[in-house]
C-alpha cells in the first residue's frame, strides 16, 4: 500500500515536471531565437541554439530609442505601483469599516469588475483630457492608479488582522491613517507584494491606453516601442525576439523577487487554519 | 526590521547589484568609446597592401550606408576614428586586386574601440 502511494506520488511529480517543461517551451523558443537569428518557421527546427550571440540585444538598444522607452515604462509603472499601494489600502480600510451603503458599494465594485476597460476607455480619455493629463506620465498611469481586484486583496488582508489590535491602536490615540500605516500595512506584506506585482505587470504591459494618450514618440512606453519595432523589422528576426525578452525581463524579475509573498497574498483568504 | 536584514533583503541586493553592474559597465564604456577601428589589409599571399581604400559602412535599420573611407599605409594598416555606430561593415579595394569581402564588425556598444583580429584579405588573382 505504502509502495503504491509512493509510486503514485512519483508519477504525479514526473507529470507535473513534464507539464512545467512544456509550459516553458515558448519562453525557451523566444530566448533561443533572440540569441541566434533563426527563422522560427525553419523546418526541421533545431532544438539547441546554433552559434548563439548577444548582438541582437545590442541592436535593439541602438536601433530604436530603447533607453527612452525603458525610462518611460519604469516611471509610469512606478507611479501606478505607488498609487495602487496607497489608494487601494485606503479604499480597502474604508470597506472594512461599517458605514451606510457599504454592501451597495461592495456590490458596485464587484459589478464594475465585469466591465472591460475597452468599454470605459472613452470616458477615461475625456476625463484625462479635461484634467490636462494627456501625454504626461501621470496621465499614462492614471487608469491604473487603483484597481478593484487589488482593493479586495487589501480588504481580505485587513480583515484578517485581529479587531483588538485596531481597537488598541485607536485607544492609544492613533488616527485612522496612522492605523493603516503603523498597524495594518506592516501586517499585510503579502497583500502589498500582490499589489506591487499585479499593478506593475498590468501597467508594464499596457498597450491600448498609452497608444491613445501619447502624442509624441518621446512619451511612448515599451509595448508601443515593440509595436513600432515590429512595423520596421521582419517578424522572424532575432532582434524582434531580443526586444520581446528585454520587455519581459523586468516584470519577470519583479515577480521572482516577490513571488513568495504574492502566492501567500493570493492564498491567504483561500485556506483556513 | 533591522538594518542588517534590510540590507540583505533581495529587494536591496537585486536592484543594488544591477546598479553596481550598470555603473561598472558605464565606466568601462566611457573609457573605450573613442570610435577607433583598426585593422590590416593583405593580399591573397598574406602580404600587406599599401594604398588600398578601406570603406566603412554603417548599419541603418535595414541597409548599410557608406560613412567613411581611409587608405592603408605601407604596412597595410588602416584606422578609422570617430565611428559612432555599434555595427559596421568594412571593405577594401585596390587597383589590380579587386575588392575584399565585406567584413561585418559587431560591437558591444556604440563607438567601441576595436582592432580586427583577422585582416581584410584580397582574393587570389585569376
Amino acid at each position: 500500500m505504502a509502495r503504491n502511494s509512493k509510486a503514485l506520488f512519483g508519477l504525479r511529480h514526473v507529470t507535473l515536471i513534464v507539464i512545467s517543461f512544456l509550459m516553458l517551451v515558448p519562453f525557451y523558443w523566444v530566448i533561443k531565437t533572440a540569441l541566434t537569428n533563426e527563422n522560427i518557421y525553419a523546418y526541421p527546427p533545431s532544438l539547441l541554439p546554433r552559434d548563439p550571440h548577444l548582438f541582437n540585444f545590442v541592436d535593439v538598444w541602438y536601433l530604436i530609442p530603447f533607453p527612452r522607452y525603458l525610462a518611460n515604462s519604469i516611471i509610469v509603472s512606478s507611479i501606478a505601483v505607488a498609487g495602487n499601494v496607497v489608494f487601494n489600502a485606503m479604499a480597502a480600510y474604508a470597506l472594512t469599516r461599517p458605514f451606510p451603503g457599504r454592501r451597495a458599494v461592495l456590490a458596485l465594485f464587484l459589478s464594475c469588475m465585469l466591465i472591460p476597460f475597452q468599454a470605459t476607455i472613452i470616458p477615461a480619455y475625456l476625463i484625462t483630457a479635461k484634467l490636462g493629463l494627456l501625454n504626461t506620465y501621470l496621465g499614462l498611469a492614471f487608469p491604473m492608479l487603483s484597481t478593484i481586484v487589488c482593493i479586495f486583496v487589501f480588504k481580505a488582508a485587513f480583515e484578517a488582522v485581529p479587531r483588538s489590535l485596531i481597537d488598541a491602536a485607536r485607544l492609544d490615540g492613533l488616527r485612522e491613517w496612522r492605523i493603516i500605516v503603523r498597524v495594518l500595512l506592516p501586517l499585510s506584506k503579502p497583500a502589498i507584494a500582490t499589489n506591487v506585482i499585479l499593478s506593475f505587470i498590468w501597467s508594464w504591459n499596457s498597450f491600448l491606453w498609452p497608444l491613445l494618450i501619447t502624442r509624441n514618440p518621446d512619451m511612448q512606453t515599451l509595448p508601443l516601442g515593440l509595436a513600432r519595432f515590429l512595423s520596421y523589422m521582419e517578424d522572424t528576426t532575432g532582434a524582434l525576439y531580443a526586444f520581446a525578452v528585454m520587455v519581459l525581463m523586468p516584470s519577470i524579475l519583479v515577480f521572482l523577487m516577490a513571488q513568495k509573498e504574492f502566492i501567500r497574498g493570493l492564498t491567504s483568504g483561500a485556506t483556513k487554519g | 526590521m533591522t538594518l542588517r536584514s534590510w540590507i540583505t533583503s533581495r529587494w536591496v541586493i537585486v536592484p543594488g547589484g544591477m546598479l553596481v553592474f550598470t555603473l561598472a559597465w558605464l565606466a568601462y564604456v566611457s573609457n573605450h568609446n573613442g570610435g577607433l577601428i583598426e585593422g590590416r589589409v593583405v593580399n591573397a599571399a598574406g602580404q600587406p597592401v599599401a594604398g588600398a581604400s578601406v570603406l566603412l559602412f554603417e548599419r541603418g535599420f535595414i541597409t548599410h550606408q557608406e560613412k567613411a573611407r581611409t587608405t592603408s599605409n605601407a604596412a597595410g594598416e588602416f584606422r578609422f576614428v570617430n565611428n559612432p555606430s555599434h555595427s559596421v561593415q568594412l571593405e577594401a579595394t585596390a587597383p589590380g586586386l579587386g575588392r575584399t569581402e565585406r567584413r561585418v564588425v559587431r560591437l558591444w556598444f556604440a563607438a567601441q574601440d576595436t582592432r580586427l583580429a583577422e585582416p581584410l584579405r584580397f582574393p587570389a588573382l585569376k
